[in-house]
Parts: structure tokens; sequence; C-alpha cells
């Protein structure tokens, strides 16, 4: 027992020190650089360390010993919740489970858990045994609501309840607490439901949409949903343009003609189209023709 | 003993070429062969000897017409695309091929009546399918026929990389950019030496304390203020174009102005330009795109304003806009708006055609390959006949 531990403090101390001095003793690819059953160095424990006092940042006298792992002194129904109460990582001392991660060593099996980063990084559900998620639901318990007798058919709930949402939540433990596949909502409606109500609802709200409310009328040109060519800046430019050509006089019975004219619709067409459907080589062809009627090209 | 040669092996590229140009080529056969004496025939499939762009009409479409080495100089001062510049220093003469839209502009401008507000013009096409070299073929014509060209090269080099961002005397608020106004103005010098000496000025315009240009004086002694004192030559730029927006198409010595400006959607748009606090300027903050907004407005009269849409130099423009409304945005298509949008495409395949026997006149394709008939169809996929493409392969081989 004493030669163990002595083995494996020197262990760790080889270990220590080897990153210390940026020495690699063990494996230059760093695949297996975990502490293996076989001790290497332990012959050269002091020869390229020099003694550094007191002083040094690792201080081996006032050092305290480490003691046995816990999986020692594990009785076999022990409270396993208090072992692992919350997420935390993997500790190869509080595991009693001979378990074994990574990249086989030449020749060899992967290797055991002492020191192991494999298992470190990966996320555990060892806090969420069964009777964890047991306790956890009786302390919960205090908090809910019976469920109510009167619903216990599924046909009863939908009756009752004809409109269901669904949403999911995950759990993992790792960095992110956010998956995005909970995003996702179900909505679910049956369509049974009372026929009176529902089109009794519709008019309600095809009557409410016809309202025009006080902050309506601030509607901006940036707000509308599609272009209307009247007041545009297009329709000015347009109008201004003809008018100089015109030569005739100006007032509003020249731009109510001018307006009236076939080429002006056929222009005010082609550019609500560029607006609203977006361009194209046809609506551009389009545009073109209606420019070149309209200014007598 | 070479040129034999080399009329004999184009002799039989023509052979084949031939049936692809149709019926057409009769056509162009008995014109050019009328035109010409010296030149042997094969020699002229692709090229015209009508130099003048207001003589060329349909017939000389698909053809190269050589620009005179005189006009290069004064009225390309700035215009022309690098990589064309290299091929006109390469081949020692520049050749410009004859298109749809060029010529489809230049017969507007000869139809126009200039009594009514401008005409505007919008090239636009997708990357490398000729709208440069299409503008600066219209800008030769308008300067054969003795128009005042003002060429703006490209509307977006005043809204990036500006490292000198001076305040404006004139205006509170808006920025003057010293280093582009006074090259501007120096390459307007060169352009229309002939004009500047003749227009005089309306109004009198104060400078500083000490230094004004008085009314009557020629245009000529504004600009070479301009190009003299570099601080105030943004705003020079801006009286410049005030007075030719006033004066042109006027009774008395009129004359006609062609405004020609290349990437114009650089107009309206965002800049790369900060403020010292770091704030983005707006391109109406800047004294040289204000002014050069109102001479694209048509609210004056005697000429037309000749415009192309760039993606190349733009900034914020996704790389495959090329229609007009994506690239000018909702403000800069309402301010062009009524305007002609000229369509610019690939090389068709006559135009290709034309292309390529220019490339093997001039011996710009030294690979044995290229010439053979599989070549030429490797370059047809390779480049989708589209004319810049093509000549950036044409330029490995």
């Amino acid at each position: 027992m004493a030669t163990r531990t002595l083995k494996t403090s020197i262990l760790s101390l080889g270990r220590i020190h080897c990153h210390i001095y940026g020495v690699n003793v063990r494996n230059p690819l760093n695949r297996a650089t975990y502490a293996t059953a076989l001790s290497i160095n332990t012959s050269s424990q002091n020869k390229g360390f020099p003694d550094r006092g007191n002083r040094g940042p690792f201080n081996r006298r006032s050092r305290r010993e480490a003691g046995d792992p816990r999986t020692d002194r594990m009785p076999v129904e022990q409270d396993w919740t208090a072992v692992y109460p919350t997420a935390t990582p993997f500790r190869q001392g509080s595991v009693p489970l001979p378990v074994r991660m990574g990249f086989p060593v030449k020749k060899g099996v992967p290797p055991e858990k002492k020191g192991n980063l494999e298992l470190i990084k990966i996320p555990n559900f060892l806090h969420l045994t069964p009777l964890a998620i047991k306790k956890h639901c009786e302390a919960l318990k205090p908090f809910c609501t019976e469920w109510p007798s009167a619903l216990d058919t599924g046909a009863k709930c939908d009756e009752h309840f004809p409109v269901k949402v669904e949403s999911k939540d995950y759990v993992s433990a790792g960095t992110s607490l956010r998956n995005p596949s909970a995003r996702i909502v179900h909505l679910r409606v049956s369509f049974c439901v009372n026929y009176d109500y529902a089109m009794y609802l519709l008019t309600v709200l095809y009557h409410e949409s016809w309202k025009m409310e006080a902050w309506e009328s601030e509607k901006t040109v940036a707000d509308m949903e599609e272009y209307s060519w009247e007041d545009s800046p297009s329709q000015k430019n347009i109008m201004s343009t003809l008018v100089r050509m015109q030569v005739e006089g100006e007032g509003e019975a020249v731009r109510e003609e001018l307006l009236g004219r076939p080429e002006v619709q056929e222009y005010r067409d082609s550019v609500t189209r560029l607006k609203n459907e977006g361009e194209s080589e046809s609506s551009m062809h389009q545009y073109r023709d209606a420019v070149k009627k309209l200014l007598n090209l | 003993m070479a040129l034999h040669r080399l009329s004999f092996r184009l002799r039989q590229t023509v052979a084949q070429v031939r049936p692809l140009h149709g019926s057409g080529c009769g056509q162009q056969q008995e014109a050019v062969g009328m035109e010409l004496e010296t030149r042997p025939e094969t020699l002229s499939i692709f090229r015209t000897q009508e130099n003048d762009p207001a003589c060329q009409s349909e017939q000389h479409l698909g053809q190269y017409y050589t620009v005179p080495p005189s006009h290069f100089h004064t009225v390309f001062p700035h215009g022309l695309p690098p990589r064309y510049q290299q091929q006109v220093k390469t081949f020692n003469e520049g050749c410009v091929m004859v298109r749809q839209p060029a010529l489809e502009l230049i017969s507007h401008l000869k139809r126009a009546d200039y009594s009514k507000p401008t005409m505007r013009y919008l090239l636009y096409g997708v990357k490398g399918s000729g709208k440069t070299m299409s503008l600066c073929h219209t800008v030769h014509y308008c300067s054969t026929q003795g128009w005042l060209v003002l060429h703006i090269p490209d509307a977006h080099l005043w809204v990036k990389n500006c490292k000198e961002l001076l305040p404006s005397s004139y205006h509170a608020s808006r920025f003057d950019q010293p280093i582009q106004a006074s090259n501007w103005l120096r390459n307007f010098r060169t352009t229309n030496e002939h004009f500047l000496s003749k227009i005089k000025l309306r109004q009198r315009y104060v400078w500083t304390k000490r230094e004004s240009t008085e009314e009557g004086r020629p245009l000529g002694e504004l600009v070479d203020m301009g190009v003299s004192r570099v601080k105030s030559s943004s705003d020079v730029v801006g009286a410049v174009l005030k007075e030719l927006r006033l004066q042109a198409g006027g009774t008395e010595g009129g004359f006609r102005l062609a405004v020609a400006v290349d990437g114009v959607n650089g107009l309206w748009g965002r800049t790369t330009l900060k403020k010292e606090d770091k704030s983005p300027v707006a391109p109406e903050e800047l004294t040289l795109v204000h002014n050069l907004r109102k001479m694209i407005n048509n609210d004056w009269c005697g000429g037309a304003v000749i415009a192309t849409l760039s993606q190349t130099g733009s900034l914020y423009a996704p790389s495959s806009a090329y229609l007009p409304q994506e690239l000018l945005g909702e403000e800069g298509f309402d301010s062009m708006d009524p305007f002609v949008p000229v369509p610019v495409s690939l090389y068709s395949e006559k135009e290709f055609e034309s292309c390529y026997l220019y490339y093997l006149d001039r011996h710009w394709l030294q690979h044995p390959h290229s010439r053979t008939e599989e070549g030429k169809k490797e370059l047809i996929f390779l480049s989708n006949r589209n004319p810049s493409v093509l000549e950036r392969l044409c330029a490995f081989l």
C-alpha cells in the first residue's frame, strides 16, 4: 500500500516536472501521454531536477500528500447522489468503474481512467441516475397541482382544449445551454371546433381590420407593402419632363391631360411592375419601350 | 512574302468562317470592297475603314474601326479601361468594335431634339460585356461631332480611397476632395482645349478675400486656377459644371454637352470614407458627388447624359448584380428616372468571330492549337463569349 502510494506520488511528480521543463520523455507525438502502469522514470526522479529549495513553485517538503482515492472506500449500497449531486466533470477517483477510453497504446488497450483527459472532456450524466431524478421529482412535487381527475381520457382533453401547443426542451451537459431544435414550437388545432364561434371571430376580425387607427396615418413610404405610382418621385419626374417638353401652358388641366395619355399609362405600368415584381430582362425591356414611346425616340 | 503567307492563312480561316456569317456577309463584302482598294479583301472581314463614328451603321456591326492616334490623347486621357490601354500599347493601334448598343446610342443622339430636357441613357449588362467600351465609342462620336465632353471615368473613385478630405469652405457640412478634383480638371482641360477659350463665365466667383474670377473671363482661366490651387479645386469643379449646364444648348454660341459617367451607381450608395469621428460620410456630403448629381438631373437642355453601371468598383454590391435597380438603389433609380436603359450583351457569334480574327491578325494568339477549329470552340466554351474573359484568356495564349 505504501509502495503503491509512493509510486503514484512519484509518477505524479514526474509528470508535473515533465511539463515544467517542456521535456516530453514519454511520447513526442502526444498520443499516449497518459500515465501507464509501467513507470519509466522512477530511477531518474531526481536527476534532471535541481533542488529548488523551499522557494520553488512546487514545494515538495510542505506539500500535502495525496490520499487514497474515494473509490477504495465506497460500499455497494452507497448513496450515489451524494457522490455526484450536480453536473461535474469526470473524477477518476470518485467513479468506481474500470473505464477505459482513448486510442490504444501500441499493442495495447485504450488507456485507463487515471489521468485520462478524454474522459474529462466529454459530457457525463453521472448526476442524472434514475434515483437522482426521482429525488428531483419529489422535491418539485410541492410546487405542482394535481392533474384534473375529469380529464382522464385523451378524447376529453381534445374536447376541452382543442388548441395544443407543443414545445421541446433539450438537456445536454455541454458548453452551451442552447439547442436550436428547441426553437421549434408546434401548434395544433383540431377541426371539430365550434363552427359558429369561429365564424363570429372571423367577422369581428374582418370589421376590426377596416377601422383606421390614428397612428396609421403616420404610415410612410418605406412602410408601404406595394409600390404606388401616384405621388411617387417617378411620377413627379415624368410630369415635370413632359410639361417642359410640351411648351404649352402649365396648370392642372395640362397635367390631367398628360396623365390620361396611353403612353403615360404604359410608363406607369412598367415602373410599377419594375418596383413590385423586381427586375428582370423582360421588365427592363418593357420599361425601355415605354420610355422610348413617351419621349418620342 | 510574310504578308502573302498571312493573307493565305487568313483566306483559309475565312473560307471556313464564311458560312457562319450567312447573308450579311455578301453585303459587307460589297460595301467594304468599295471603300478600300489598297488592302487585300481578306483582311477586312473584321475591320472597317470607316473611322468616323458618325458614318458607321448596321453594316459595320462586328467590325473593328481604328481610332486615329491623335484622338487618343485628347479624347481619352482617362476614360479607357486599363487592360484596353495596355492592349493599345501592345498592338500599336486602338481598334474598337462597332457593336449594337453603341450604334443605338449614337442613333438616338443623332435624332434627339436638343431643345427638350436632357435625355438620360444608361448602359447596363453583366460584368465584362463591354459597357465602358461602348461608352468610349459614344464619347468618340460626340467628340468628333464637336460636342463638349464631360467624361467622368469612374464615379466610384470619388467615393472611396480618398486620403484627404477637407471640410468645404463653401458649404459647412460638405467635404472636398482636392486631389481627385484637380486630377479630373487636368484631364478635362486636355479633352476640351478648344472650348476653354470660347466659353465665357456668366457669373463672378469669389474664391478667397483676394481672389476672384470675374464675369466674362474664359472658362480656361477658371480651370487653370482649379488645377493650380488644389485646395479650392472641388469648388472650381462645381462652378465649371454649373456654367456648362447654364450655357449648353444656348442660342448664341451654343454647344452640345455630353456628360459621360462610368459607374454612375457610385453616386447613390455608400462610401467607404469616414469623418474624423469615425462616422461614415454619405455621398451627398461630398461636393463633387453633389455637383455631379445636379448634372445628371434633366432640368437643363442641350445635351445628353450617358452613363454606365458598374459592379466592378462598386461598394457593398453583390458581384452578381447587374440590373439597374439592383445597382442604383431606390434613390438612384428615382433620380435617373425616366431614362432609356440600353442593354449590353455578350458577343454574338459574328462579333466573336471578328474578335478572334483580330487577335489572329495581331499575332496575339501564339499557341498553335488556338488556330484550329477545336481551339476556337474551346475558347467559345471557356469564355462564354464574354469579351473581357476572352481577352484575358487570349492573353495567356
